[in-house]
């Protein structure tokens, strides 16, 4: 696998690792029961927590691989295209409402992301 | 009268409430940036004084020596809290909503190199770490309508 590769299939693995984590705790709090403050239990055995726990993994492991290889200057502020990936991604499968108030603070970060890794 | 009085005062105090929840879950994103930063310092600090010493070890000894060092466990603790932050962030906000916060790691890592390592800023880095923060406020201000 080229660094290019790794580094987009690092930024798509980070984006879907915080949907996961969020449909775990989502899913960890619904099942709480009669011990509701006690929620994070369910973590512990959560196919989804585990599957984020991989996925988060996985996707460091591919950074580092990538940018051994790439400068960081170039790859770091692609990681800010996971904002925009995460807010698409949460409005598919966590139906999250992204209104274009979220939009325009998610544009600013990224030129912001952008401006701080220029040299 | 009374009644309504007090439907009123409910309904102030459920705001203040909510509002309280959204504070908590903030310090609790910041918090989880902060920690992950001074994590990714401690080990990296770690495994520079490491790199060269072991630099002709086997690949498995070499990782033992890495998890062994205590600048490495004691920044894998820290990142640890850091990450328990974020998940109890995750759980009382929308993903969409915190995630961009996760910028603000990049202006402590630009803050902590002018403090540790008495690095310059070019001026388009100052006015990054600025646009950043003003998305974070816009954010925080103007995207925190929760979807549930």
């Amino acid at each position: 696998m080229n660094a290019m590769a790794m580094l987009w299939a690092s930024i798509l693995l980070g984006g879907i690792a915080q949907i996961l984590l969020k449909r775990g705790v989502t899913a960890a709090q619904a099942e709480s029961g009669n011990k509701p403050e006690r929620w994070w239990l369910g973590l512990l055995t959560s196919g989804w927590i585990w599957s984020w726990a991989a996925a988060f993994t996985a996707a460091t492991g591919l950074w580092l691989l990538a940018v051994s290889q790439l400068s960081i200057s170039y790859a770091f502020p692609l990681l800010s295209a996971g904002y925009v990936l995460v807010a698409i991604l949460s409005r598919i499968f966590l139906g999250e409402k992204v209104s274009w108030k979220r939009w325009a603070a998610i544009a600013m970060i990224c030129a912001g992301v952008i401006l701080i890794s220029r040299q | 009268m009374s009644e309504a009085r007090a439907v009123m005062l409910a309904s102030l105090s459920g705001k203040k409430a909510s509002m309280h929840k959204n504070r908590v879950a903030e310090a609790a994103v910041l918090g989880s940036v902060l920690f992950a930063a001074a994590g990714h310092l401690l080990i990296k600090s770690g495994l520079n004084t490491l790199t060269t010493a072991s630099a002709h070890a086997g690949l498995a000894p070499r990782l033992l020596g890495y998890m062994l060092h205590p600048a490495v466990i004691s920044g894998l603790a820290i990142y640890a809290i850091g990450t328990a932050m974020w998940v109890f962030a995750v759980s009382r906000r929308d993903i969409s909503y915190l995630v961009p916060f996760s910028a603000l790691n990049y202006v402590v890592v630009a803050l902590g190199g002018v403090w540790l390592f008495r690095e310059r800023i070019p001026s388009t880095r100052w006015l990054g770490i600025l646009v950043v923060f003003a998305g974070v406020w816009l954010m925080q201000r103007w995207g925190s309508e929760e979807s549930r």
